[in-house]
């Protein structure tokens, strides 16, 4: 896809893709800064058994990590995490248009953290022992993340080349 | 089905009244259409006219002149011509099929017919029955303009024109119904808003095939924007001139129909429907408060209720929340019961509240508040916290400056009620979840319903969460997809 994108090279739309890098590094760290907020919230209420706080699974040392502080600065490093997340979003999947797409995107965030990473997160339990309620909170929080990203990427991408009108069909 | 049929206006006087009589029934058979035989200048004419609708009181000045006509030479005038000078009004056609004088003079405008000329003469007389202007009941600001759209499309063009005196502003009027014959008029900036936009439209309203549109603004919205069952809201309404007026500079379209004291704003997102005219009237940083209050009264209209039974029913409630729920857990109906029948009650209320006179509405609260509240807490039917919570939800809504998303707000708080005691976190999870899901895929218009939040517009987003002042709003809302971006001339200028 670079590659094509490359053989257009003109400098305008060299210009629009830099515009585009950067509202995608915004989206990302909105989107990061705003689930992961949600996320905290439901980790407060006891919808779920991890935080945000997960991120840091990789210091089992810190003990501060699981404090409202911790968290908060989880929650930073994640806006951060999520930065790079959508603009990788942006140069593979920018001209996927189905909003479903976004929301698989998201699920499969939660897959290759609960699935493919679960055994080198300190305190994280196997997938079949998280509960009903961690899993269903987390799962719902991975696949909206995912649909903010990637939809609003997508959309964005479709709104600069033009492909827009207004049918109803 | 009128095209194939139309017949031209005779030379014969005699056949057209023949025609008319035909088609019409002029007389006791429909009492409410009229004709006035008149000679004028050595002619036989005849002045059709729809008694109802029109103004006598200009019809009759315009007879006087034709009476003053001197008889004399009328072998060497031409007489249609004369006639024509003498209509003394500045709004005159030349019709030339029966057709379109019949349903013209069924608008309010008169037809006259002269012997021997095969064109009619049709003048605007138009006076509909109809109200002043007055403030739009649900759209009340403290301070502000108080007029508000009236049941007239001509008013109310007018009301928006006197805002707006751009020559680029356009009125593009056309009719809808085969037999209601509605004036339907697509207002909008000519270099402003996006011709796409304009074409499909139009192209929606040319496809609308029905007799009649009684309902106005309503029927025309489930024609074009195709709503289905989803109850939210897909235009915005407004009764204010001044808020079509704003949303005309924005790059939107507003659509005008007869007969409707509402107009309909193009496209429309959820956001729309948050925003009230009276933030607009205060200053920036007292209209952003008064809109992050009126949020959390529309989030707590949703989700209060159903978190709140979450967190209680579940033994959910961290450490420093331990406080909330009710204290003795010895009630008698489970909590979702008491929950929904407090729900079905206050709507009842509500829904009684609407048509009962102001007179008696006082006994209504009294016996609302306290035999309903207090005695039915006391019959050991509710626990405190339950009226407490759902009265907190409704009055949430009411603070919804939008009756219908009210409504679909409500819609969703019982869903996820009912989510919430079936399946519990789960349950609360998925169903919010799938709201936000569902909401996001819809598209009016080809426009996302919950832009600026997804799909994300920074700009967008602050210009909702914060008011901006006007002068720093430099920029048109991007989802009009304004041919013109600048919403300040100068700078579209340089750009």
């Amino acid at each position: 896809m670079m590659a094509k994108r490359r053989r257009k090279t003109n400098k305008k739309a060299k210009h629009l893709f830099a515009m585009s890098i950067g509202r995608t590094a915004i989206t990302g760290l909105f989107g990061g800064l705003f689930w992961g907020l949600i996320g905290l919230l439901c980790y407060l209420l006891n919808f779920s058994k991890v935080g945000p706080s997960l991120i840091f699974a990789v210091f089992p040392y810190w003990t501060g990590k699981d404090s409202v502080y911790g968290q908060l600065i989880a929650v930073a490093v994640m806006s951060l995490l999520s930065l790079l997340i959508a603009e990788l979003y942006l140069f593979v999947f920018s001209r996927i248009k189905s909003m479903w797409f976004s929301v698989s995107f998201g699920l499969l965030l939660w897959f290759i953290v609960f699935f493919l990473f679960q055994p080198f997160l300190h305190g994280l339990p196997e997938p079949a022992r998280l509960g009903w309620n961690t899993t269903s909170t987390t799962l719902c929080l991975f696949a909206l993340y995912g649909l903010f990203v990637g939809y609003s990427i997508s959309f964005d991408f479709e709104e600069q080349t033009g492909g827009s009108n207004y049918s109803n069909q | 089905m009128e095209k194939q049929a139309a017949k031209p206006i005779s030379k014969a006087i005699t056949d057209n009244a023949d025609q008319m009589q035909q088609i019409l029934d002029i007389g006791p058979h429909n009492f409410d259409v009229g004709m006035r035989e008149i000679r004028i200048l050595g002619r036989d004419c005849r002045i059709y006219y729809t008694n109802s609708l029109v103004d006598s009181s200009i019809l009759v000045v315009m007879m006087r002149e034709f009476m003053r006509f001197p008889n004399k030479n009328e072998k060497n005038v031409n007489v249609f011509e004369e006639i024509k000078q003498h209509l003394v009004h500045q709004q005159v056609e030349e019709v030339t099929t029966l057709n379109d004088s019949i349903d013209k003079m069924l608008t309010g405008r008169i037809v006259i017919f002269i012997d021997g000329e095969s064109t009619g003469l049709c003048i605007d007389l138009r006076h509909y029955p109809g109200r002043t202007p007055q403030e739009p009941d649900v759209e009340k600001v403290v301070r502000g303009s108080k007029d508000g759209f009236t049941e007239n499309i001509i008013e109310n063009s007018g009301l928006i024109r006197r805002r707006i005196r751009d020559p680029r502003f356009r009125c593009e009027i056309s009719q809808i119904g085969v037999r209601s014959k509605t004036d339907v008029c697509i207002c909008f900036l000519k270099d402003v808003a996006n011709p796409g936009l304009i074409k499909t439209i139009r192209k929606e309203l040319k496809a609308i095939d029905v007799d009649g549109i009684p309902m106005a603004d309503n029927a025309i919205e489930e024609f074009i924007l195709k709503q289905g069952w989803n109850p939210f809201p897909l235009v915005r309404y407004t009764g204010r001139p001044d808020v079509a007026a704003a949303h005309l500079l924005e790059g939107h379209v507003v659509l005008v129909s007869d007969t409707s004291p509402s107009v309909m704003i193009l496209p429309t997102t959820l956001f729309h429907h948050v925003q009230h005219a009276e933030e607009y009237r205060q200053v920036t940083a007292s209209g952003a408060l008064l809109r992050w209050f009126r949020f959390m009264a529309i989030l707590a209209s949703i989700f209060l209720v159903p978190l709140w039974l979450l967190l209680v029913t579940n033994h959910l409630l961290p450490d420093f929340l331990n406080f909330i729920g009710p204290n003795d857990k010895d009630y008698n109906i489970p909590l979702i019961l008491q929950i929904l029948i407090a729900e079905v009650g206050i709507e009842t209320l509500r829904l009684a509240a609407i048509h009962t006179p102001t007179a008696l509405s006082t006994a209504l609260g009294l016996i609302a508040a306290v035999l309903i509240g207090q005695i039915a807490i006391e019959a050991g039917i509710f626990v405190p916290e339950v009226i407490l919570y759902t009265s907190a939800a409704s009055i949430g809504g009411f603070a919804t400056p939008s009756y219908e998303l009210q409504l679909a707000n409500k819609m969703v708080r019982i869903l996820l009620i009912l989510a919430v005691g079936l399946f519990h976190v789960p349950g609360f999870m998925f169903a919010s979840t799938l709201f936000i899901i569902y909401l996001a895929q819809v598209r009016n218009m080809n426009t996302p319903y919950l832009w600026p939040f997804i799909p994300f517009n920074p700009t967008g987003l602050f210009n909702i969460v914060i008011r901006r002042a006007l002068p720093t709003s430099v920029i048109r809302p991007s989802i009009v997809r304004p041919v013109d971006k600048y919403r300040q001339p100068a700078k579209s200028k340089t750009k």
